[in-house]
């Protein structure tokens, strides 16, 4: 009973980490029958890369955050190492925010997370562009990462609420 | 000035080398870890290939497992789909029965005619190429990323495929196989953006290349001669000219928009493909 509970824990507390590995398989890609979701695509991964180095550093790891980089350039077909370098390279910008700010108010996250995006979508096109053969389109990445801006404080609010419900669980 | 420098080299060292609590790599490690991969797969080293067929097939093999929500979904919308379209399509097929029937012995009476003309002219029948056989594949997923527009099916190097091979559904063709692993291999549809092919318009003797542009409704011709106007109906046929494709395999067509510009539309429709033939260069079916 002991043992049930405690797996019931450690997925509990790691959900987040097994919703971020779930998501590199791209599976919200597989459903074409609501064509108008695909309009309002959003990169959900960045969201919580961003969210999780900024608040709760400890909740996800930066190796799962390269591993699932790794997958997701699988499945896309893209270069290996491409989204965990653009990954890493997001989560460097917000660890070094996270050093530099003393009061953190969500407003000036929200609007950090644009420098932010931009760092990690630069870093992604120049890889695609150099060590590819692949052409881009450009509308609907320009696309995703506004949507990926704009949906920011919903996620925010959820994944904070989420986080501080688990630690008053186990308080 | 140098102060404020100071601190900004001190948080950025900081972000880099400091391990958390709960974290095993730092993160220079592990951007380091990424370019070095990035490198390794720029090298087509036959080590690093291989390894990669291996990840591929692993990956691709969990993904069937984790896409299978997202399929059930889709399942569900489209039997809701279908019920309502039935009626509408038994009206039509009805209607194209009896135009088909008519049109029929015309058929017949030209298939005479030119195997009699075949005959006066000693042309053989045409032969497929030879070793071409046609390996039947399930697709196991599609991909509509930013980057490409591809399908993945069940069958690899182990199966015979080999990177090139061009791949058909429902005796159309879709697209060229661009990564063969072991176990599973990679379509590049006509549609995407780096799917290139060489045509001929029907009714002209014009070339051209047909170029996908990540939609099934809005391919483009490249190269075409200056002047040229397209002109809607026509069909667009590959051209053999790249030495893969077999010539005269219809591909798309034109059509009207309805902001009357002159489009190009693929026949196939990849997103519907189930099963798909891999063969060398052409349908022999067809």
């Amino acid at each position: 009973m002991r043992i049930l509970i405690n797996i019931k824990n450690l997925f509990i507390s790691n959900l987040i980490v097994i919703f971020f590995y779930i998501l590199s398989f791209n599976i919200f890609e597989s459903i074409k029958e609501f064509p108008n979701i695909l309009v309002f695509s959003f990169n959900l991964q960045m969201i919580i890369v961003y969210f999780y180095t900024l608040k709760f550093p400890d909740n996800l790891g930066t190796g799962h955050i390269f591993l699932a980089g790794i997958i997701n350039d699988v499945v896309i077909g893209i270069p290996l190492g491409t989204s965990p370098l653009s990954f890493l390279v997001l989560t460097f910008f917000t660890t070094y925010l996270r050093n530099v700010t003393l009061r953190s108010l969500m407003l000036s996250e929200w609007i950090a997370f644009v420098p932010a995006l931009f760092f990690s979508n630069l870093v992604y096109y120049i890889v695609i562009n150099n060590f590819s053969h692949l052409s881009f389109y450009y509308v609907e990445l320009l696309r995703n990462t506004f949507f990926t801006f704009l949906f920011f404080p919903i996620f925010y609010y959820f994944f904070n609420s989420y986080e501080k419900g688990i630690l008053k669980k186990n308080a | 000035m140098a102060q404020s420098r100071d601190d900004f080299i001190i948080a950025v060292r900081y972000a880099l080398l400091k391990k958390g609590a709960k974290q095993k790599f730092s993160l220079f490690f592990l951007i380091f870890l990424s370019v070095i991969t990035i490198t390794l797969d720029g090298l087509s080293v036959p080590f690093v290939t291989s390894t990669r067929a291996v990840l591929n097939d692993a990956v691709y093999q969990v993904n069937v497992i984790v896409s299978k929500p997202g399929k059930f979904i889709n399942y569900l919308e489209q039997i809701k789909k279908n019920h309502f379209k039935v009626v509408e399509k038994n009206k039509t097929l009805e209607e194209e029965v009896e135009t088909l029937k008519s049109e029929r012995y015309d058929n017949l009476f030209l298939k005479t005619e030119n195997e009699n003309l075949k005959q006066t002219l000693s042309i053989t029948g045409i032969t497929s190429i030879e070793g071409d056989a046609v390996i039947l594949a399930r697709v196991v997923m599609d991909q509509e990323s930013p980057y490409l527009r591809s399908l993945l099916i069940n069958k690899g190097k182990n199966h015979n495929i080999v990177k090139g091979m061009t791949v058909f559904s429902n005796g159309y063709l879709i697209g060229r196989v661009i990564e063969a692993n072991f176990l599973s291999a990679r379509v590049l549809l006509l549609t995407d953006l780096n799917s290139k092919i060489p045509v001929i318009i029907q009714d002209t003797d014009v070339n051209g290349i047909l170029v996908g542009s990540g939609k099934k409704t809005n391919l483009f011709l490249e190269y075409l001669p200056e002047n040229f106007l397209l002109e809607p109906n026509k069909i667009i046929f590959t051209s053999g000219r790249d030495g893969v494709l077999t010539a005269g395999m219809p591909v798309a067509e034109t059509y009207l928009s309805k902001k009357n510009k002159v489009k190009i539309k693929s026949l196939a429709n990849p997103q519907q493909a189930l099963i798909v033939h891999v063969t060398n260069g052409q349908m022999n079916n067809r």
